[in-house]
């Protein structure tokens, strides 16, 4: 799965903006938006508030859990934690960078919610990356991961199977080897 | 009195007595000091000793105390000492000590060598090179047996020379050695100690005494020479004055005592012990022993029996001072060892006058302790002063003690209520040691440690008042007492007779306690004060609009009215008092004392004021950017006040000293050039408030008046106010003003409110009813719903919304306090909506107004009616339904007053009404509360009853559907007597138009007569023939035969229909039915009796008249035919039978004429044609020869001679016709019931039995059904 694929999912997420126009109600095939009305929140997908935004018709209101203090809350216990802690929202990564790179005007300290994003990014991955090496080296067969977002999933899927493979095959390989050779041997 | 003496007061009082008090000296070489009043005594002492001695003591007591003091020569008390050379040595010795760093002298100073020449010489140069550094020592010969040579004599003469001309010598050299041998009477000698004391002559007094001379004694003293010497020793002692008293005497820094005018208690820090000493003549020493350490202070009790002492042992003593024994003795200091060391100066105090209290400063409190028993009475105390306290002060009064504490803290005690009344602190925060009353008690001196002076002013004018009062007589007394204080007071005396004996008494006891009361005016102001500014501090949040200038005015104006419930000084008035009335604000903005405010959020857009260093500025913004891109201004004129709306940015500001008060318009939405325009107020008048309406714009000002401008800029009205404006809104054409009906009392505004309608017909809705706010609380926003229904909140977070429908009353709709989290927050409200239904606010955590930044996020509450147990169902419809029907007046209101309603969610909304009614009808049901589902069903409209009575019978409730069967008839009745009325109305207004038409004054009774006919129309349509005299009648107003006329108008029966059709086919027609018409009616009904009016006077044929009923019959009977299968037909057939029975012969030949339904496709499409058809009969009975073409003709030259708006009629009828295919069916079996009802109206008897019938079939029908 591409990054790309994962982000097009995030954009479904629902945002909340601040029209300065007036619509009614439009109807499109994932339901039904608005209606519009200048100056009061209404919550709308990831793509339309950013198409807005673009066009500078609306002011995204970040979403709560966007906020310094909270995700400071969140980095260190994600840094305490030993498993993965729960995110704020299953496309924090995705929302984030679309958020702060179309709206940054909208956010309040954009700069320290990118670095504190990128922090528990980190810390996130560099666990992922922990537990696969034990899953590895510890020889299991299966092993349970909760709290994965979609991204970071995919972004040691590729690694990970494939390594996974590879070690089947040279396992399968020197074992085959072995008992080929003893085969041989005989 | 004094309390305290200073130290110079001791020393020149005591200076005096030195002789008898000898017990104030520390160190005590008495007899030694004795002696140094006068000039020594001859003989009494060899002269050569007194005279070290003499330059020894000198030595001491100069130049203060050295720092190391020289331990006297072994010679001292050797028998040799009087040996010259022993002397020398030792006047050489003190010559030494008394020049502070002089060069050393060369070594042959003292050689014996040094009378030869050349080392006078190097002598001389020694002196020259001196010259330069202060006065040199004498040298060493001066002592020398030789001195007396002739070379010697010249170097003398030579230094003294030098002395002479280098001005007075700071430092006097002391006399020549030969000064007391016995070679100084000779007359070289004499002539260098002439020359000496010329010298000291010249200098001035000499700060210190020169010795007598040494001949003074001896025996040779009597020679010319000598006296001539010792003639000018005295003319210096002359001239020089009485000698200073010895240093030491005033430096005995640590003796400390308390006078008064007869004995004066002195302590010594030394021997631990307190003297008592009669002043006037130093007898009567009293010692008081007992102190086991250095004494800290002493004080006479006023009635001099007693004597109060601290002690650094820790203790306070209370001395008798008669029997010189210990009264009484407290532990209650630290102890320490010295004076130096003590933590306080504890410097107790008497009460003046009486003496009652004892005053001991213990630590941060002092303590109080009752002459006599000497039992603890009280402690002062105070919480914020945190350093011991070192000094305690009475107030001449005796009410007041004044402390002065270590760290600078100066507090005032009332001592009866023991509060503190005044604090202080010294701005430095030096220690305090010394305190002092003005004798008036206004002012308290202090001293600190570092030797400042100080004066604490201001303790206000009460206590001299107080003080005053007594001498005065009563009953001036008490006028004086209240025109000082207390406006109240003199209503409460006005009230009682102030002079009556009875009353005299109890005001007398009144006095007293006032009196009684520590506050000195300062306090009382400061209480004051600090009251209002409490109160004011979460006014100016509440009033989100109060400047520190105002508050300040808010407090006097509250000042004079309300005394601050603090102090009980005041003995009368206890019942409610004034509040404070609200200041003028805008709603929608923040305080103006922020230098980032909000000055207007509304639906429209923001205004913000930023007011700081770098900038005064105004930033607008619109929620939609399609009305105006955002603004920015300079605020040069320091507006406060901002109104936004579709069409402008309205600004004002308040006057100052050169400017007057500006109202500033930006009128964006004009289409000239021109976009703004500016006004000033007349001198003297301010902006208070303002609004922006549709077009026009409102501002009140401080003369009570509202100034009305349209927006363009043209002064309109200008109308007054009863009372100080609080706020304005304007929507539309609505302006809404809240001001000030009265004064509030406890806290409550009473504000009144107008709401005015500035459309062309102008009137006011609103005119003046007071505006109920919460309990205590105040306005805080006020505007119109977007649909321009009033709307205000309060301070306490209730919205209340006008209710048109229940006589103007407000109603609340919502409790933003409910929502709150904690009990800080806040919603802020910025607007409100009625659809949807929506409460726009900014929650506002810990305050209550938000910041601008960061940009608060607007939050959208719910309404809630404040009805009961709406944790039930059964509450939580009902509130469901009056709200949802009050939320929906707002569409009466719109479509009164002529503006489009969307009738879509009008009918929704009217809808959702009976859907919750019938719901609370199930659920009552479910409940078995039959009687509450009666009640019920008379809310519902009519055509929602036969559900409810489907329900009932469904249900199984036969009596219940019996009673809904009967309110559902009562609807019906009622809805067609409401129909009249309302026709009525509308034929009033046409009426007027048709005379002015025709120039004929129509009669009342004629247009009545018109509606009679419309209702008759149909029955009396079915009649026989009518005659022409009938006719004539209805000309004339009775009301005999209409036929003729109605027969001119084949619309009519559908016309009433319509509501007709709602009572009589509920399931089909559901809700819409009346609403929707309500329009359509009138203007037919109007054309109806225009054209029957005008048809009536042209044509007068009969035969015309009668030929065109049948015309009007095809179209009503036609549906009886089609649509027999509702329950609605079987109700009419059954009525029809009914009818039958009185009158076979009308209903029996129209149903016989029934048309076949085919003719629906022939209707006429245009409303000529529509016209042609119905005036065919009458055109061609003008002209019965006529052929086709012909009587098109002439139709078309009368269609044309109607009038435009007939015309109009008639084609719209036409349009109807062939729009509502549809509803022809509808309408026509509507139009059939009609003719039934119709019928009925003039069989008065049949009238009730009908409805009955048909009702009680309905029930029965649903019971079949079921």
């Amino acid at each position: 799965m591409d990054p790309s694929e994962v982000e097009f999912l995030a954009e479904k997420e629902l945002v909340k903006i601040v029209p300065n126009f007036s619509l009614d109600k439009i109807y499109l095939i994932g339901g039904d938006l608005g209606p519009f009305n200048p100056g009061l929140p209404v919550d709308v997908p990831l793509w339309l508030a950013l198409n807005f935004k673009q066009r500078q018709k609306c002011r995204i209101i970040p979403p709560d859990w966007m906020d310094v203090e909270k995700l400071e809350e969140i980095r260190e216990l994600e840094k305490r934690e030993e498993a993965f802690t729960p995110v704020p929202s299953p496309y924090y990564m995705e929302l984030t960078k679309l958020l702060l790179n179309h709206a940054s005007d909208n956010i309040p300290k954009a700069d320290e919610i990118r670095t504190l994003v990128k922090d528990i990014w980190d810390t996130r991955i560099a666990k992922l990356r922990l537990s696969a090496d034990s899953f590895i080296s510890q020889q299991e067969a299966h092993a349970k991961l909760d709290n994965l977002t979609l991204l970071e999933i995919n972004t040691i899927r590729e690694f990970l199977l494939n390594s996974l493979n590879c070690m089947f095959k040279l396992r399968s390989n020197l074992q085959a080897g072995s008992s080929g050779r003893t085969f041989t041997d005989y | 009195m004094l309390t305290t003496a200073t130290r110079e007061d001791l020393t020149d009082e005591s200076g005096e007595k030195r002789s008898s008090q000898s017990f104030w000296w520390r160190i005590k070489p008495s007899a030694l000091l004795s002696s140094q009043s006068g000039p020594p005594l001859p003989v009494l002492w060899s002269s050569s000793c007194l005279l070290v001695l003499l330059l020894f003591f000198l030595l001491l007591l100069s130049s203060g105390p050295p720092p190391l003091l020289p331990p006297p020569p072994v010679f001292w008390s050797s028998s040799s000492s009087s040996s010259s050379s022993c002397l020398l040595v030792l006047l050489l010795f003190f010559l030494l000590l008394l020049s502070s760093g002089p060069p050393l002298p060369p070594v042959f100073w003292s050689s014996s060598s040094s009378s030869s020449s050349s080392c006078l010489l190097v002598l001389l140069l020694f002196f020259l090179l001196l010259l330069s550094s202060g006065p040199p020592p004498p040298p060493v010969f001066w002592s020398s047996s030789s001195s007396s040579s002739s070379s010697c004599l010249l170097v003398l003469l030579l230094f003294f020379l030098l002395l002479l001309s280098s001005g007075p010598p700071p430092l006097l050299p002391p006399p020549p050695v030969f000064w007391s041998s016995s070679s100084s009477s000779s007359s070289s000698c004499l002539l260098v100690l002439l020359l000496f004391f010329l010298l000291l002559l010249s200098s001035g007094p000499p700060p210190l005494l020169p010795p007598p001379p040494v001949f003074w004694s001896s025996s040779s003293s009597s020679s010319s020479s000598c006296l001539l010497v010792l003639l000018l020793f005295f003319l210096l002692l002359l001239s020089s004055g009485p000698p200073p008293p010895p240093v030491l005497w005033s430096s005995s820094s640590s003796c400390w005592g308390a006078l008064d005018p007869h004995i004066a208690p002195l302590c010594s820090p030394s021997d631990f012990m307190v003297k008592v000493v009669e002043v006037a003549d130093s007898s009567q020493q009293k010692t008081l022993r007992g102190h086991e350490a250095p004494v800290l202070s002493v004080t006479f009790d006023p009635k001099d029996e007693f004597l109060a002492s601290a002690s650094c042992d820790g203790s306070v003593v209370v001395w008798d001072i008669e029997e010189q024994t210990r009264v009484i003795s407290w532990p209650l200091l630290k102890k320490t060892n010295d004076v130096s060391n003590a933590t306080s100066l504890c410097r107790l105090a008497f009460q003046p006058s009486s003496g009652k209290f004892l005053a001991v400063p213990v630590e941060t409190k002092v303590h109080l302790y009752e002459r006599g028993s000497w039992e603890h009475a009280a402690t002062l105390s105070d919480d914020l002063l945190t350093q011991p306290i070192n000094v305690v002060s009475w107030s001449p009064c005796g009410r007041f003690l004044a402390a002065g504490a270590v760290g600078g803290s100066l507090m005032v005690w009332d001592v009866n209520s023991k509060l503190c009344v005044e604090r202080q602190k010294h701005e430095k925060g030096f220690s305090v040691c010394s305190l002092a009353w003005h004798p008036s008690g206004r002012q308290v001196a202090y001293t600190d440690t570092e030797g400042c002076l100080g004066l604490l002013d201001g303790l206000t004018t009460s206590i001299s008042a107080i003080d005053q009062a007594p001498t005065k007589k009563p009953a001036k007394d008490f006028n004086d007492l209240f025109d000082d204080d207390d406006d109240d007071q003199l209503m409460d005396e006005g009230l009682s007779d102030s002079h009556s004996p009875a009353r005299k008494p109890a005001t007398r006891d009144e006095d007293d306690d006032d009196l009684v009361i520590p506050s000195t005016g300062r306090v009382k102001n400061r209480g004051a004060i600090l009251d209002d500014e409490n109160s004011l501090d979460t006014a100016s949040l509440r009033f989100g609009e109060d400047k520190p200038g105002d508050e300040e005015d808010a407090g006097r104006a509250l000042g004079p009215v309300a005394p601050p419930p603090l102090l009980p000084s005041r003995p009368a008035y206890e019942g409610p008092l004034p509040s404070p009335p609200q200041k003028a604000f805008q709603p929608g903005s923040t305080p103006a004392h922020l230098t980032h405010r909000f000055m207007m959020w509304n639906s429209v857009g923001i205004v913000r004021g930023y007011n700081d260093e770098q900038d005064n500025a105004i930033d607008v913004e619109f929620h939609d950017s399609a009305v105006h891109h955002a603004m920015h201004l300079t605020n040069s004129l320091g507006h406060t006040m901002a109104d936004i709306s579709q069409e402008a940015v309205l600004l004002a500001c308040p006057s100052t000293e050169e400017l007057a008060s500006k109202l500033q318009c930006l009128h964006f939405s004009s289409w000239d050039t021109n976009k703004e325009w500016m006004v000033d107020m007349p001198n003297g008048e301010d902006v208070k408030a303002l609004c922006l309406g549709q077009g026009w714009a409102a501002v009140a000002t401080s003369a009570l008046m509202v100034r009305l401008f349209s927006i363009g800029g043209v002064q309109r009205e200008v109308f007054s106010l009863p009372g100080p404006v609080v706020c304005m809104a304007g929507h539309g054409e609505q302006l809404l003003v809240v001001y000030h009906r009265a004064t509030g009392f406890d806290g409550d505004q009473a504000l009144g409110v107008q709401l005015l309608q500035l459309s062309r017909r102008r009137r006011r809705v609103l005119s003046g009813e007071p505006l109920p706010l919460s309990h205590k609380s105040y306005l805080s926003w006020l505007g119109f719903t977007g649909e321009g229904t009033p709307c205000f909140v309060d301070s306490e977070g209730v919205v209340r919304m006008l209710n048109r429908a229940l006589a103007n009353t407000w109603t609340p709709v919502c409790n933003t306090r409910d929502t709150c989290k904690s009990k800080s927050d806040h919603y802020w409200v910025v607007g409100v909506h009625e659809n949807p239904q929506q409460l726009r606010c900014i929650p506002c955590k810990g305050s209550r107004y938000p910041p601008t930044l960061p940009r608060p996020a607007l939050a959208i509450l719910p309404f809630k009616l404040p009805l009961c147990q709406t944790t039930t169902e059964k509450g939580q419809m009902e509130e469901q339904f009056w709200r949802s029907a009050l939320f929906h007046n707002h569409y009466c209101f719109l479509s009164t007053s002529g503006f489009e309603v969307d009738e879509d969610a009008q009918t929704r909304s009217e809808k959702e009404k009976q859907e919750l009614l019938m719901k609370m009808f199930a659920l009552s049901c479910r409940l078995e509360r039959e009687f509450r589902c009666v009640e019920l069903a008379e809310l519902m409209t009519q055509n929602v009853v036969p559900l409810a009575i489907r329900y009932a019978s469904r249900s199984r409730r036969m009596a219940l559907a019996q009673r809904l069967s009967e309110i559902a008839m009562e609807k019906t009745i009622q809805s067609q007597e409401e129909e009249p009325e309302e026709e009525d109305e509308d034929l009033r207004y046409s009426g007027i138009r048709r005379s002015s038409e025709f120039g004929e004054a129509e009669l009342a009774g004629g247009r009545r007569a018109s509606r009679l006919q419309e209702e008759e129309a149909e029955f009396r349509g079915q009649r026989s023939a009518p005659s022409e005299e009938e006719e004539e009648e209805t000309q004339t107003g009775t009301n005999v035969n209409p036929f003729a006329k109605e027969t001119g108008s084949p619309v009519t029966p559908s016309v009433t229909a319509v509501g007709k059709a709602g009572r009589a086919n509920p399931f089909k027609v559901s809700g819409a039915g009346k609403s929707s018409a309500s329009a359509q009616p009138r203007a037919t009904n109007i054309l109806d009796s225009m054209t029957s009016g005008r048809k009536s006077a042209p044509l007068s044929g009969p035969a015309a008249k009668a030929s065109k009923s049948p015309v009007l019959k095809p179209l009503a009977p036609r549906p009886k035919t089609k649509t027999q299968s509702t329950l609605l037909q079987m109700a009419t057939s059954k009525t029809k039978k009914a009818e039958e029975d009185k009158e076979p012969p009308a209903d029996l030949p129209k149903q016989a004429e029934a048309p076949p339904p085919a003719s629906e496709n022939q209707r006429p499409k245009t409303g000529f044609q529509l016209w042609l058809e119905e005036n065919r009969k009458s055109i061609t009975a003008d002209g019965p020869d006529l052929d086709e073409t012909e009587v098109i003709r002439e139709a078309m030259g009368r269609f044309r001679a109607l009038s435009a708006e007939e015309r109009l009629a008639w084609t719209d009828r036409a349009k109807g016709h062939d729009g509502d295919a549809a509803d022809g069916k509808k309408r026509k079996r509507a139009e059939e019931e009609r003719s039934a009802a119709a019928a009925e109206d003039t069989a008065h008897d049949a009238k009730k039995k009908k409805p009955l019938e048909s009702a009680s079939r309905l029930s029965a029908f649903a019971f079949n059904q079921n």
